[in-house]
């Protein structure tokens, strides 16, 4: 192969200075460039991860996150325990070693009985934590990911309950709401997002969301093919179930076992709906006493 | 091709037991906001009622609901600045309208609410010798009065638009309850004021109307249990943290003092003023109890997989 292992598109930089950008890197390590006005996001294949946190760490060195909750969990060999402020991957790790209190004995294909998975923000289209934002922080960005601006949140938090994952968090050190970009600076400079790039068995790929989705399906089938039937789409456009009253997420997922084994809820629901049905309730009942008060005749003596 | 392989029925794992969403930031601030506001909101109903039904006769009445609805509309948003992380951007609210965050639309009910407050205060103060103050504050009372109704109950949508299993299992039921206890707290407050001034018929008149609002609370709270029962959510409420709050609100701030106002009737003394003073702390700790609740609820991943399961949801 001409230029040995190197990308044919790297060696048009080779004369460049190697510590600076290569223009649209992204073409290079993900074979896709990354340009406004299409929808970007993650495929996360369980079957694949191996439960490295590279990308746990990339993302943190990249985003110059602080370190947090240190210390055992207990919990497997997951000590990051959640995504938060602070944490943007975090990768679950789940021994199924047995069933019913007995050693198993088999070996299904892929991730035979450890259940790895990266997790990460959804980027969910509608995104409930955008829909509850008051001050517009929260914002859709030209590669459809949802990102919070740090210099307009105030820190009332009512992104944290709305999202309906977990995802967002307050950070205490300075009180504003925080989580994934999709690397959106990357983005903005042809990168594909660290934890992606950093992912040595391709578990975590990058790209345009459409795109993701042939290749997911294509994986499911070859998965089936291969004596692994467990393998679905959690959370992927066009299937309305793995994402409740919200219509795709950006960042969906390759699974084996039930969501709830990953932390995933079954079918998360939009939560904005539920606020027009309750205002009129309760403006109803108002209304039913302001009624009763003109006949009990209150204001006069 | 994905659902035919998605494996069925949930068994009741959780992953290691971690929560699944995360709990609100909403503490006592927030709890004390929403009765506030609710007292405030519902006062200026009262007052609106009040100038229809009594006309002059009200003056007393009208001019001290609608001062309620002043102080609250002057130290609730103070207080719920101080909920903020970053208080000293609190004006961001007013940055966007969201019509799809309660939170958003609610900023700005509040701000509307805050000005028709101050507009009606103007005769509440000035009324005795300016026409014009008067004139401002009876334009400006029923919308005053519209604006109060949505105080007394958005704060309960705005719990409900959210992935908190607790809040999103009954919307309906706490939005009423939320109402009734806005409505039971301003007129309990009122009946106080009108017992001081040694208005006792007016008083009578507006604890007949806490007991009724009371009686709509109480009603709301055994519907919103029911809808949480339903939904596989209410463990928290049942035998969590808030369960004793929760149960205690019922008990001695809806039912008690709805028992005192029915058998005391034409009497006057201490009793009437103790039931209208249970209503009100009745109603702050039923909000705070949800709160609390909720925010536990919200922690426990087995709620927040009923809650997002489909066949659960109504």
């Amino acid at each position: 192969m001409e230029g040995g292992l190197a990308h044919r598109r790297a060696l048009d930089y080779a004369d460049r200075d190697p510590r600076g950008p290569i223009p649209q890197e992204a073409e290079i390590t993900t074979g896709r460039r990354v340009e406004p006005g299409r929808a970007y996001g993650f495929f996360t294949d369980t079957t694949l991860c191996i439960g490295c946190k590279a990308c746990e760490v990339a993302c943190k060195e990249w985003n110059q996150l602080p370190a947090d909750h240190l210390g055992l969990t207990g919990h497997s060999y997951d000590n990051t325990g959640h995504l938060g402020a602070h944490t943007w991957r975090h990768v679950t790790f789940n021994e199924k070693i047995g069933k019913d209190g007995r050693r198993a004995t088999t070996m299904p294909p892929y991730q035979s009985h450890w259940l790895m998975m990266s997790d990460v923000c959804k980027h969910c289209d509608p995104a409930p934590c955008l829909e509850a934002c008051p001050t517009g922080a929260l914002f859709r960005t030209e590669f459809e990911s949802v990102v919070v601006q740090q210099d307009i949140c105030n820190g009332c938090g009512y992104c944290v309950p709305a999202c309906p994952f977990g995802v967002v968090e307050l950070s205490v050190e300075d009180g504003k709401a925080h989580k994934c970009t999709l690397c959106y600076d990357r983005l903005k400079g042809g990168l594909e997002p660290a934890c992606a790039k950093s992912c040595p068995t391709d578990s975590i790929r990058f790209g345009p969301v459409e795109e993701l989705l042939e290749g997911a399906k294509a994986r499911v089938a070859r998965l089936h093919a291969q004596g692994q039937p467990a393998a679905y789409l959690y959370g992927a456009p066009g299937t309305p179930r793995a994402t409740g009253g919200i219509g795709r997420l950006n960042a969906f997922f390759l699974l084996i076992e039930r969501p709830e084994a990953y932390n995933l809820p079954p079918a998360p629901s939009r939560p904005a709906p539920r606020a027009l049905p309750s205002i009129l309730s309760g403006l109803a009942a108002v209304a039913g006493l302001a009624a009763a008060a003109l006949l009990i005749g209150v204001g006069r003596r | 091709m994905n659902e035919a392989t998605r494996p069925e029925g949930w068994s009741g794992e959780t992953y290691h037991g971690r929560p699944v969403t995360k709990a609100s930031s909403f503490d006592w601030k927030v709890s004390a906001y929403i009765a506030l506001l609710g007292m405030a909101g519902s006062a200026q109903v009262i007052a609106a009622v009040a100038r229809r039904a009594g006309g002059r006769r009200a003056r007393g009445l009208v001019r001290r609901a609608r001062l309620v609805a002043l102080a609250g509309s002057v130290v609730g948003p103070l207080v719920l600045i101080q909920h903020l992380k970053t208080p000293s951007r609190w004006y961001n609210m007013l940055r966007i309208v969201r019509p799809t965050s309660p939170m958003s639309l609610g900023s700005w009910l509040l701000t509307a609410f805050g000005g028709l407050s101050a507009l009606t205060a103007l005769g509440a103060l000035f009324g005795h010798r300016s026409r014009l103050a008067r004139r401002v504050a009876d334009a400006a009372q029923l919308p005053a009065a519209a604006a109060g109704a949505g105080m007394s109950v958005y704060t309960a949508s705005l719990l409900s638009a959210t992935s908190t299993p607790l809040w999103a299992a009954a919307p309906g039921p706490l939005a009423a309850q939320f109402g009734a206890a806005s409505m039971a707290g301003a007129a309990s407050a009122l009946a106080l004021a009108q017992r001081r001034a040694g208005e006792v018929g007016s008083a009578r008149r507006l604890e007949r109307l806490a007991a009724l609002a009371a009686a709509g609370e109480l009603a709301a709270s055994l519907l919103a249990e029911r809808r949480w029962r339903e939904a596989g959510v209410g463990h928290a409420a049942q035998r969590g943290r808030a369960a004793p709050l929760l149960q205690g609100a019922k008990a001695g701030g809806m039912a008690l003092p709805l028992l005192a106002h029915a058998v005391s009737g034409r009497r006057s003394g201490l009793l009437p003023e103790l039931a209208s003073l249970a209503l009100i702390l009745g109603g702050a700790a039923l909000r705070h109890g949800v709160l609390q609740a909720g925010n536990e609820s919200a922690c426990r991943p087995e709620d927040a997989f009923r809650h997002a399961d489909p066949r659960r949801r109504r």
